[in-house]
């Protein structure tokens, strides 16, 4: 250690530490020394131009300055900050947006479709607008999760699938209750009914079962032609379902393994009954117009009327 | 054979600095586990078997308290107990109270888990400690600054080590920012539950002044003290340069205060305070490099050693990824670079290169240094040391990258624009996208992890070979007299 020291021409600063700590005295590194200057200069410069040290209540504005258009519709200008850069930038993004959503404001819905450049906006902006408000539950294609939430890409719709329909849905939302007869009927029946909704399917079902099944469905003991209707292809009025087109929203048919799993799945349906369908009311938290656009991109999805 | 060894052991008060280095090793394990353990929660969510007590949120801070303050915060007791005593020739000041700071201490990490799992937190990040664990942090903190300046103050050197002024630096600063951050009225006598005296903006403010010298003076400050020490030491070289070590230890101390704004760029905060955050981050960059510089400075002339020392390279390491993080963290400070990057994994991305490349490499270093030293016998396994080396060094790359990526991305994804003036992705899109990021950020944790446990091992062997050692050779001095 000693050696080594003495063989460079840079002093130590002559303490010792610890038996052999000792430190060199070498001089500021002068890159080091004028990098440190440029920084501050680059902070005094920033300093200059944006605001910044408090003097007294207020404070140094800074000479930058950001103009941007105020709620009266008015051009300002003010010192720089980062609101007014914020509303700027989502200004001009509002203006571009602007001339289609004017236009399809004034449209009937039958013309947006038919317009090529309008139903380009509607599939991009109709995807953010899905995607952050309707995906969480619909999932990001709109297909669903059967069990809980209905398939917006095909034909078949609870309330309607026509431009006004869809509006409504969206505006108001909608509350799907089906009662629970595990209590009004006897395990037999609720079988011989779901052996039924299997067939009206096409689904394997005991045929005896099926026949009992539908005298049942027509009978005043079960009801549920009152809801489903006579013919069993549901009332689109009260948002009962089509039990006849093979597509399944509560009850996971689709995910049983087995006949004996697809006919349990209808049977906890018609036993425990729903009280789940809920899908809230969008008037209010989305604009009309975003409404507007945002009917005619689930309308295009797959399965509009 | 014992009158030659014991007079270290009764110069020098080791016991406290054994038992700090044995928790920074084992909450060094658990601390890391917990962290590897949420990253694959993000990354394959089925982890969180649906338990509250396990879920990100609570286990977040279990592991942000674990390693900070668990694994940094007892390296730093450990180190700083055993700088300070050799660097004045003096025996520590306040046995009793050094022994209070450990129980103390450890207790506090305890708790502090315990009562996150539960589902108590203030919502202050890195503070989230409910008020009576802050009390007794306080007390402990008190005690550490009493020991510690009583051992300055009878040291039996006329000049203070560079180490102990940032030591010493890094205890007083934490004793301001964590009374002024948890200054609190508690909702009744019997409630965990607090109200801060702060409001709004100015909550936020004193919460990101804490948060930011928490890097600053905990993970910054504190491990240039451990670096002043053990890289001279290790190398065998003197200080580059006293000098430099002057000026940027003031210039460091001064400019960090003012730089926690920069966390709450484009928020309500106004922006006058926004911009000196900013740029105060921005003179910051030299005067932390200037540790960086003197740290390897001091290396140079002993490369060599670079070849045949595992110790060494992750000393030089810790100091190449501390140059580098205090780069970055100006360059994402400034407002622009800060509009891209804020809430993104970038940030995740630059606290880790600071804390797995920086604070965590230089306390490997410095541990593999001193416990030899402590239990007077050679480390167990160099290969080991090898092994462990390069699994940190793959670990935090990997880490790093796939957050630069991630992060990066997400905040490009955020702010695209199509020519229609739509948002071009969703947010769920973006998260779809980080996704094979997540996998490999857990994968680069497992690397450290790994690492750190086989730490763990050969310091336990090492402890278990000295121990043994030690009883050998007193026996047959005891036979002898």
């Amino acid at each position: 250690m000693a050696n080594e020291t003495a063989r460079t021409p840079v002093q130590t600063t002559g303490h010792v530490w610890d038996g052999d700590l000792q430190e060199y005295n070498n001089p500021l590194p002068v890159w080091w020394i004028y990098a440190f200057y440029v920084t501050i200069a680059f902070a005094v410069i920033y300093w200059i131009i944006y605001p910044s040290w408090p003097v007294g209540s207020g404070f140094l504005k800074g000479v930058g300055s950001i103009s941007y258009v105020n709620q009266q519709g008015e051009e300002e200008s003010w010192h720089w900050n980062t609101r007014a850069k914020l509303l700027r930038e989502t200004q001009a993004a509002a203006a571009l947006q602007r001339p289609y959503y004017d236009k399809i404001a004034s449209l009937p819905y039958d013309q947006i479709t038919k317009d090529p450049e309008l139903s380009s906006f509607v599939l991009s902006a109709g995807k953010a607008i899905f995607s952050d408000n309707c995906a969480p539950c619909h999932q990001a294609g709109g297909q669903g999760v059967i069990g809980h939430f209905p398939n917006l890409t095909d034909d078949d719709w609870l309330y309607g699938g026509t431009f006004e329909k869809i509006s409504e849905s969206i505006h108001k939302g909608r509350r799907g209750y089906m009662p629970p007869f595990g209590e009004a009927l006897e395990a037999g029946q609720i079988d011989a009914l779901a052996n039924y909704v299997l067939s009206l399917s096409g689904l394997k079902a005991d045929a005896e079962k099926a026949a009992r099944g539908r005298e049942l469905f027509h009978s005043h003991a079960a009801a549920c032609y009152y809801c489903h209707g006579d013919d069993a292809k549901g009332r689109q009025d009260i948002g009962a379902p089509n039990l006849t087109d093979k597509v399944w929203l509560w009850a996971d048919v689709p995910g049983a393994a087995d006949d004996a799993g697809r006919l349990a799945a209808v049977r906890r349906v018609i036993a425990g009954g729903l009280d789940r369908g809920v899908m809230p009311a969008w008037e209010g938290r989305l604009s009309e117009e975003q409404i507007k656009l945002l009917t005619v991109y689930v309308h295009e999805l797959g399965g509009g009327k | 054979m014992a009158a030659t060894s014991s007079p270290a052991t009764e110069q020098y008060n080791y016991d406290i600095v054994k038992k700090f280095s044995v928790m920074a090793l084992v909450w060094g394990v658990v601390g890391m586990l917990v962290g590897v353990w949420i990253a694959s929660e993000l990354a394959w969510p089925f982890l969180n078997f649906d338990s509250p007590y396990i879920s990100f949120g609570r286990f977040r801070p279990v592991h942000t308290s674990a390693v900070i303050f668990g694994f940094g915060g007892s390296a730093l007791f450990a180190t700083s107990y055993y700088v300070v005593q050799r660097t004045c020739q003096t025996r520590l000041w306040g046995e009793g109270l050094a022994n209070f700071t450990f129980w103390g201490w450890q207790a506090v990490i305890v708790l502090a888990a315990v009562s996150y799992v539960m589902g108590y937190s203030q919502g202050r990040e890195y503070a989230e400690m409910e008020w009576p664990i802050d009390i007794l942090i306080e007390i402990v903190w008190v005690s550490y600054l009493a020991v510690f300046i009583g051992t300055l103050m009878q040291r039996k050197q006329p000049h203070i080590y560079v180490a102990n002024w940032f030591y010493l630096a890094f205890i007083l600063a934490t004793a301001l920012l964590h009374t002024f951050n948890n200054l609190a009225v508690p909702v009744g006598l019997f409630s965990l539950k607090s109200y801060s005296l702060f409001s709004g903006p100015m909550d936020a403010m004193t919460q990101w002044w804490y948060g930011h010298n928490a890097v600053g003076f905990f993970l910054t400050a504190a491990f240039l003290g451990m670096m002043y020490y053990f890289v001279p030491k290790h190398a065998g070289r003197p200080i580059y340069s006293y000098r430099l070590s002057i000026v940027h230890f003031w210039a460091l101390s001064f400019m960090y205060m003012w730089v926690g704004t920069h966390h709450l760029h484009w928020t309500a905060l106004p922006d006058w305070a926004s911009t000196l955050g900013a740029t105060f981050s921005i003179m910051l960059l030299l005067p932390s490099w200037g540790g960086m510089i003197n740290g390897i400075m001091t290396l140079s002339g002993a490369w060599d050693k670079l070849r045949t020392d595992p110790v060494m390279r992750f000393m030089i390491v810790a100091l190449s990824f501390y140059g580098m993080s205090t780069f970055e963290g100006p360059l994402m400070s400034l407002k622009d670079v800060n509009a891209l990057s804020h809430y993104t994994d970038w940030t995740v991305g630059h606290v880790h290169s600071g804390a797995l490349g920086w604070v965590a490499m230089i306390s490997f270093g410095s541990l593999y240094h001193m416990i030899p030293k402590l239990w007077n016998t050679p480390m167990y396994s160099q290969r080991l040391i090898n092994v462990h080396f390069w699994l940190a060094t793959i670990g935090v790359l990997l880490y790093i990258t796939a957050m630069w990526i991630s992060g990066i991305m997400q905040g490009l994804m955020w702010r695209a624009f199509d020519d229609f003036g739509n948002l071009q992705y969703s947010f769920v899109e973006s998260v779809a996208a980080m996704h094979p990021f997540y996998a490999m950020r857990a994968i680069g944790g497992m690397f450290f992890v790994t690492g750190m446990i086989l730490m763990a091992y050969n310091c336990a062997m090492t402890i278990r070979q000295g121990v043994r050692e030690a009883r050998g050779a007193a026996q047959p001095a005891v036979a002898a007299a």
